[in-house]
């Protein structure tokens, strides 16, 4: 097991190094506040047979989960995933998933609606042929904590009476973000923690220790610097090889990089969005994304904003409705650059076995030449639709349904593409990067911390303690329709047999006549 | 008032400007607002359109589900320009050649002077409702030439031709099947001119009935629709395979209609169809009963024989009244036989049994609509008993009417003015 942990310090005036300590076979630091990166890289040897043989059945897998609550980003952490769990996977060829779905349940828990990949997740679009790497299939579902995760580390994966193991899984528990990746190439499970900052005291005072022979642990504490290149990432700071070095090795380095943060402006605001349904929300719903309308200038010239969105299947976007070009600037749209997934537009959530869409949009922003500073929002609607869902007991008719926010970034053009993949903190496989093409930069735009980033909306279903009437009255009615138009009908018939046999009658008294 | 129904031209000017007015009205709203006033369906049929110009199917297009040949009409809305309107053009022509043929039939069969006949075809040509339906580019108006057609053309007596147009419309929209019943009914030694006329009174045996009933009219009509059904639908699947058959016809059937609509299965068909609803009855499956044995088999036996035109109003109003889906397209598909019934009907003759059936008849939508809002815009809970409810009393509406229409269909005496085979008065 190979292990790399990184602080980046938050505000480098307040550090220096001697809050580290380098020992034999251990590192420690003491009240350093920073964002922190636990990479953990896995030999397939070293998995338990469980997860062993779940991998053997994936070309790749990325799973992705990120926390409910808005953080600060610092970089090189700075890309933005929609909070939840995203699975992005590849099956080996000629080799059937079974045992994905049921994996995940064990590690997430039970609540996961993963049938099957075949069922439950959706295909990934090609929009680019770079990334003919990235993955061809995609699931989600909200995941409001890692708690499950902890537990089957814990108990399946932690030697028993090894509390160091289990006190190093718990602390996944309160992680910002936590990434895995496998692919059969590396053969290796990389898993990669993040906090954006010590969870109860806001400041980083550890101990990092050799567990066993022939492991490795990496420690960098770094400040960013700013970068000469605008695609580029700079830091400086301590790196130390934990059993090898005797002290903190200082050191300076930069790379191109994927993921941004956005520039610094001191005129205006900070650039955040803010995500909300408009109320009322009826069955077709609006989410709203707003913005300072003033801070919304571009990084450069090549950039667009885009939002992603991860859509569960109760929701869906109508791309038809999405063409029309007046419709789309009304909405302070562009237009809609990639869907994937349950998008039918007439199916109940109930016959969808889809875990839901994802959408990759163009947003407009204001005009750009006007000499005046923009005032208060702007404000991007995005149309969505409901799906039935089915009618449910003691809830006053309203089911609850939650939606994440999406992620908003702007795309730009980068010279350099092949470049990205030598940061050491590189991020891919986030759904949305994929659709771009090799040569793109991402300036992510955060979130606002107002409270958390999924928001609730109530899909009014049958009401099923007020419909107990529903099955009689309906057949009553139709039974007293048919009765009422055969009553009818039966008079006219009759009448006419009655005149018939007077006609006939009179008829036959003429001829005897 | 007067002068304008004394001439065909002022009223078919009319409808046409109406037309035209609403087409460039529309042609503004589409390019000017983002709120269309084209009919999302119009852009189903144009996409497909689109789809089978670039040598694809139509079914490539989500939710097209109709035969091929609607595309394949409307090809021109794929040239560039202004062509995108073809279709919306072709609908309301549609509409006006079926306000001809109404007229056509009141005057023949009906034997009603100009300018009576004129008023009654306008419940058609200046219907607002109708020419707004077919301007924003759905296709009922070509359905209601079709099945004006088909009407006229068994009334004028022309067995091929009736034959050819009702398999044409079965194959396009499958409900106007139910006329078959009522037309092979209708179709005795009676009602055909050109047959023998062995006028006998004395009671026939089984296997004379029968064979009287198979009659050259009977038999044609039956050869030609089949043919014409089997062809086009052996056509359509030779080119476009699997997808027709499954988007134009088994989609119909197997279709949940979980949605909120006027039909009063509504409410338990949403219920029925999902894992929580608890079903005790297989309702979805039985409802096809009632349906199908009024529109089919009651109404046309006890009436066909009487008015065929009016029978047909009254088949399908039972049809739509019935059908587990209803949307307010469907009650186009009886408002195109009102100008035959109407002028004999209870409803014009005592005006406030009409102006209650009128009311009552809007009121029921109004309600429906109102909960309709309350559910699709506000997010309210109205499914009950709102909106079952409000289905449920439109749903009574429209049998009282249907009642009267029944009642008023049976007294009248199998007339002989509505014999066909006045081809020399059109």
């Amino acid at each position: 097991m190979r292990q790399r942990i990184t602080y980046i310090v938050h505000d480098p005036d307040e550090f220096n190094p001697d809050k580290l300590h380098v020992f034999d076979d251990s590192f420690s630091l003491v009240s350093v506040d920073a964002a922190k990166e636990h990479r953990l890289t896995f030999s397939l040897s070293e998995l338990p047979q469980e997860l062993y043989r779940v991998l053997r059945q994936c070309h790749e897998l990325h799973i992705r989960w990120a926390s409910e609550q808005a953080y600060s980003t610092i970089p090189p952490f700075v890309s933005h995933i929609s909070p939840g769990l995203h699975a992005f996977f590849t099956p080996q060829k000629d080799r059937s998933p079974d045992l994905l779905c049921p994996t995940l349940k064990k590690i997430f828990g039970d609540s996961l609606e993963c049938q099957s990949p075949k069922e439950s997740f959706v295909n990934m679009p090609v929009l680019s042929g770079r990334f003919s790497s990235s993955s061809t299939s995609q699931f989600y579902q909200l995941l409001p904590s890692l708690d499950d995760l902890v537990t089957y580390i814990q108990q399946s994966l932690c030697p028993k009476s090894d509390f160091n193991c289990q006190a190093k899984a718990s602390t996944l528990g309160s992680a910002t973000y936590v990434d895995f990746d496998y692919d059969t190439i590396s053969h290796a499970l990389i898993l990669n923690a993040f906090w954006a900052r010590e969870p109860s005291e806001g400041s980083w005072t550890e101990s990092i220790s050799l567990q066993k022979e022939g492991d490795t642990i990496e420690v960098g504490v770094l400040t960013s610097e700013k970068a000469v290149d605008n695609e580029d990432l700079a830091f400086s700071g301590f790196l130390t090889v934990v059993g090898e070095d005797a002290k903190p090795k200082p050191t300076r380095f930069h790379f191109p990089s994927r993921h941004h943060p956005l520039p610094k402006s001191a005129s205006s605001p900070p650039l955040t969005y803010a995500t909300s349904f408009k109320q009322p929300a009826g069955l077709h719903p609006s989410l709203t994304l707003s913005f300072p309308a003033s801070s919304l200038t571009p990084p450069d010239e090549t950039c667009a904003l885009h939002t992603y969105l991860t859509l569960p299947s109760v929701l869906f976007i109508d791309k038809y409705q999405l063409s029309d070009p007046l419709f789309l600037a009304s909405l302070n749209l562009v237009f809609l650059r990639s869907i994937s997934g349950a998008t039918d537009l007439e199916a109940p959530d109930w016959v969808v076995s889809q875990w839901g869409s994802a959408a990759l949009l163009e947003l407009a922003i204001p005009p750009q030449h006007d000499s005046a500073p923009q005032d208060g929002d702007w404000e991007v609607s995005i149309p969505l639709h409901l799906r039935y869902l089915p009618p449910n007991h003691n809830k006053t008719g309203l089911e609850s349904s939650a939606t994440p926010w999406p992620v908003v970034f702007w795309a730009c053009r980068a010279e350099e593409g092949s470049k990205m993949t030598v940061n050491p903190f590189d991020r891919v496989n986030l759904g949305y990067d994929g659709l771009f093409g090799p040569k793109t930069m991402f300036y992510h735009v955060p979130p606002a911390d107002v409270g958390g980033l999924v928001e609730r909306i109530d899909v009014p279903v049958l009401d099923l303690d007020r419909a107990g009437y529903v099955e009689w009255g309906t057949v009553a009615a139709v039974v007293l329709g048919v009765a009422w138009v055969c009553w009818k009908l039966g008079v006219v018939v009759w009448s006419d047999y009655k005149k018939d046999t007077v006609a006939s009658r009179e008829k036959e008294g003429k001829k005897k006549q | 008032m007067v002068q304008f129904f004394s001439s065909a031209g002022t009223v078919f000017s009319a409808a046409i400007a109406l037309r035209v007015v609403l087409l460039i009205y529309g042609s503004f709203q589409d390019a000017f607002s983002p709120m269309k006033y084209t009919d999302i369906d119009y852009f189903v049929f144009t996409d497909a359109a689109r789809f089978i110009s670039r040598g694809r199917s139509p079914y490539a297009r989500d939710t097209y589900r109709y035969t091929p040949l609607l595309a394949w009409f409307i090809y021109p809305t794929t040239w560039p320009g202004s062509w995108f309107s073809f279709g919306k053009i072709l609908f309301a022509l549609g509409d006006i050649a079926a306000g001809w043929l109404i007229l056509l039939i009141l005057r023949s069969s009906g034997k009603m002077p100009l300018d009576r006949a004129l008023k009654f075809a306008s419940i058609w040509l200046l219907n607002p409702m109708v020419a707004q339906i077919s301007t924003r580019g759905s296709s009922e108006g070509l359905l209601g030439v079709i099945v004006s057609a088909l009407l006229w053309s068994v009334l004028a007596g022309r067995m091929r031709l009736a034959g050819c147009l009702l398999g044409f419309a079965v194959h396009f929209k499958i409900y106007p099947f139910i006329y078959a019943a009522s037309i092979i009914w209708w179709l005795d030694d009676e009602n055909v001119p050109t047959g023998p006329k062995k006028k006998s009174t004395q009671s026939k045996t089984m296997y004379e009935q029968v064979l009287g009933f198979v009659n050259p009219s009977r038999v044609t009509l039956a050869i030609y629709s089949l043919l014409t059904f089997s062809v086009l639908n052996g056509a359509m699947y030779y080119a476009y395979g699997w997808p027709f058959l499954q988007h134009s016809y088994f989609h119909h059937l197997t279709r949940i209609d979980h949605r909120h609509n006027f039909s009063p299965y509504n409410t338990l068909l949403y219920l029925n169809s999902s894992p929580t609803g608890h079903a005790s009855i297989k309702l979805e499956a039985w409802a096809f009963i009632p349906q199908l044995f009024l529109s089919t088999v009651a109404i046309p036996l006890a009436l066909a024989k009487k008015d065929l035109p009016s029978t047909m109003l009254a088949q399908t109003f039972a049809f739509v009244t019935f059908n587990k889906v209803c949307t307010s397209q469907y009650f186009l598909w009886y408002i195109m036989f009102l100008p035959f019934y109407l002028p004999t009907s209870t409803l014009l003759q005592k005006p406030a049994t009409g102006i209650v059936a009128g009311v009552l008849w809007v009121l029921g939508q109004v309600f429906w609509l109102h909960q309709g809002y309350r559910l699709e815009f506000l997010g309210i809970s109205s499914f009950v008993p709102g909106l079952w409810a409000s289905s449920v009393f439109f749903f009574l509406v429209n049998i009282w009417i249907l009642g009267i229409i029944i009642t008023d269909l049976g007294s009248t005496r199998k007339s002989k003015n509505m014999l066909a085979g006045t081809r020399k008065d059109i």
